[in-house]
């Protein structure tokens, strides 16, 4: 489950990706109401299997079972905040009719180990999640040469830029008037490693704050860009983080795009 | 509604549509079959649902003190001195207090939050009446707030948003609290409710019964 909202009197209206057929749209018929099999296993985040009537208009769902309810996520504030932007995330990629399952099994074994996972390694997670899901659909970030002239990288501080898609070598820096972020050798570095290690190598990653930021802020910016739009779970995953103290503080400046610098980086 | 359709229906009728259609949980066939309904009905009736839905616009107001819709700040409750006004039930929307109201187990205030924190559609605290609720418990006497959002997701997020920024108040909050319904059947409770149904079990009454005695 993705995304719900109320309809009518009592029913719901729910978004659910689904691994065989991407997005869906059904209606549960009175799952506002206490009394209701259907109301419990409903809800965000749930992982559920669901057995659904099509008709002539929107599809009812006529049974559900929960199959993993995230009760660890629902329990603590910052990986609720945290597992809402991954659902939103996947919900952004994913279209209907369309076989979804790479990004369904990427979301349900994120969501699960989130459940478990501590704060401090908690946004490492998220960034491998977002290459991941990048990866999956085919728009991951061009890393190891230059997005423009395609010539290999040299070891020290170069710029990202997501119109290109990736990192700029100092000789194509100038060439377009793109929004540029500076991308210091240990942020390509970390990008690279979070982009092609399995989860279990990448928990062990130490990151500093200023290069977690950095990579925050690079990989919003080319998820900006890819999806034309923002993802709005970001606000409250900020807001948890800023004005609750959860974790670590947020990725400084302003929100990608208006936040990039222009022009050459020093 | 699609041109052809349009173009077919007088002009009144159709703008009569357009503004049903735009109610919550009104889709095209609904729309259409009330628009014929009213058009079907005496011209006294019609007026008088014409007057109630200007009155509602032209009289009602929010009650200042609980957010609440009323016709007078402060409403009949937050002026009622009979009330325990050491307690604040929060609650999403004005028809969740008339719900707890229905009760009869309730004499405290309430505050509505008139919404509840959705970050998927990009709601936060900001758009609620969250600011109104702190201002509000560093005036009033309250010794306990609690939280009556509804017991899914995002309303348990709302109370978890709401506990973490009244912590440092120093107030007691409680939640609602949640298992199952009555009427319900344990085959078909999902697993959060019966979880949260064996966290919360009490004593049968013949047992306390028998210890006190």
């Amino acid at each position: 489950m993705v995304r719900m909202s109320d309809l009518g009197e009592a029913d719901r209206l729910l978004v659910l990706l689904t691994p065989g057929r991407g997005l869906m749209r059904a209606t549960a018929r009175s799952a506002r109401k206490p009394g209701s099999k259907l109301g419990g296993h409903l809800d965000l985040l749930c992982h559920v299997s669901i057995s659904i009537s099509t008709g002539r208009g929107l599809d009812t769902v006529s049974q559900a079972d929960t199959l993993e309810g995230f009760r660890g996520l629902r329990d603590d504030l910052g990986r609720l905040s945290r597992g809402l932007y991954l659902a939103e995330l996947a919900e952004r990629f994913a279209v209907e009719e369309a076989a979804s399952h790479g990004p369904f099994r990427l979301l349900v074994d994120t969501l699960r180990t989130l459940e478990k996972l501590p704060a401090d390694a908690a946004d490492s997670l998220l960034r491998w999640y977002e290459l991941r899901m990048l990866g999956q659909h085919g728009f991951a970030p061009q890393l190891q040469r230059c997005v423009d002239c395609e010539s290999a990288l040299e070891q020290k501080d170069h710029v990202y830029s997501a119109a290109r898609g990736g990192i700029v070598c100092p000789n194509c820096r100038t060439r377009g008037d793109d929004p540029l972020l500076p991308a210091p050798v240990t942020v390509i570095k970390i990008l690279r490693f979070l982009g092609r290690a399995t989860w279990p190598e990448a928990i062990g990653l130490k990151v500093g704050d200023d290069d977690r930021r950095m990579v925050e802020r690079v990989l919003r910016s080319h998820l900006h860009y890819v999806l034309d739009r923002d993802v709005k779970s970001t606000g409250f995953l900020d807001e948890v983080r800023k004005r609750l103290g959860v974790a670590e503080a947020a990725p400084e400046g302003d929100p990608p795009g208006d936040g990039a610098r222009t022009g050459p980086q020093g | 509604m699609d041109g052809h359709r349009a173009a077919s229906l007088a002009p009144p009728v159709a703008r009569l549509i357009e503004a049903f259609r735009k109610l919550p949980g009104v889709g095209p066939k609904s729309a259409q079959r009330l628009a014929y309904h009213l058009i079907r009905m005496p011209r006294a009736e019609a007026e008088s649902l014409a007057e109630a839905i200007l009155a509602v616009k032209d009289r009602i107001v929010l009650c200042q003190v609980c957010q609440n819709i009323t016709e007078s700040t402060p409403c009949p409750i937050c002026s009622d001195q009979s009330r325990d006004r050491t307690r604040i039930c929060v609650v999403e929307e004005p028809l969740d207090s008339m719900a707890i109201e229905r009760t009869r187990s309730y004499d405290g205030l309430y505050h509505v939050l008139h919404g509840v924190i959705s970050p998927v559609n990009g709601i936060g605290a900001d758009d609620l009446k969250v600011r109104e609720l702190l201002e509000r418990l560093r005036d009033e006497s309250v010794t306990e707030v609690i939280l009556a959002t509804n017991p899914n997701l995002e309303g348990e997020a709302t109370a978890m948003y709401l506990q973490r920024l009244l912590k440092p108040l120093g107030i007691a909050v409680s939640r609602l609290a949640r298992g199952l319904s009555s009427g319900a059947d344990l085959e078909y409770a999902d697993e959060s409710t019966l979880a949260h149904a064996l966290q919360g079990r009490t004593r049968s009454a013949d047992q306390d019964a028998s210890q006190s005695l």
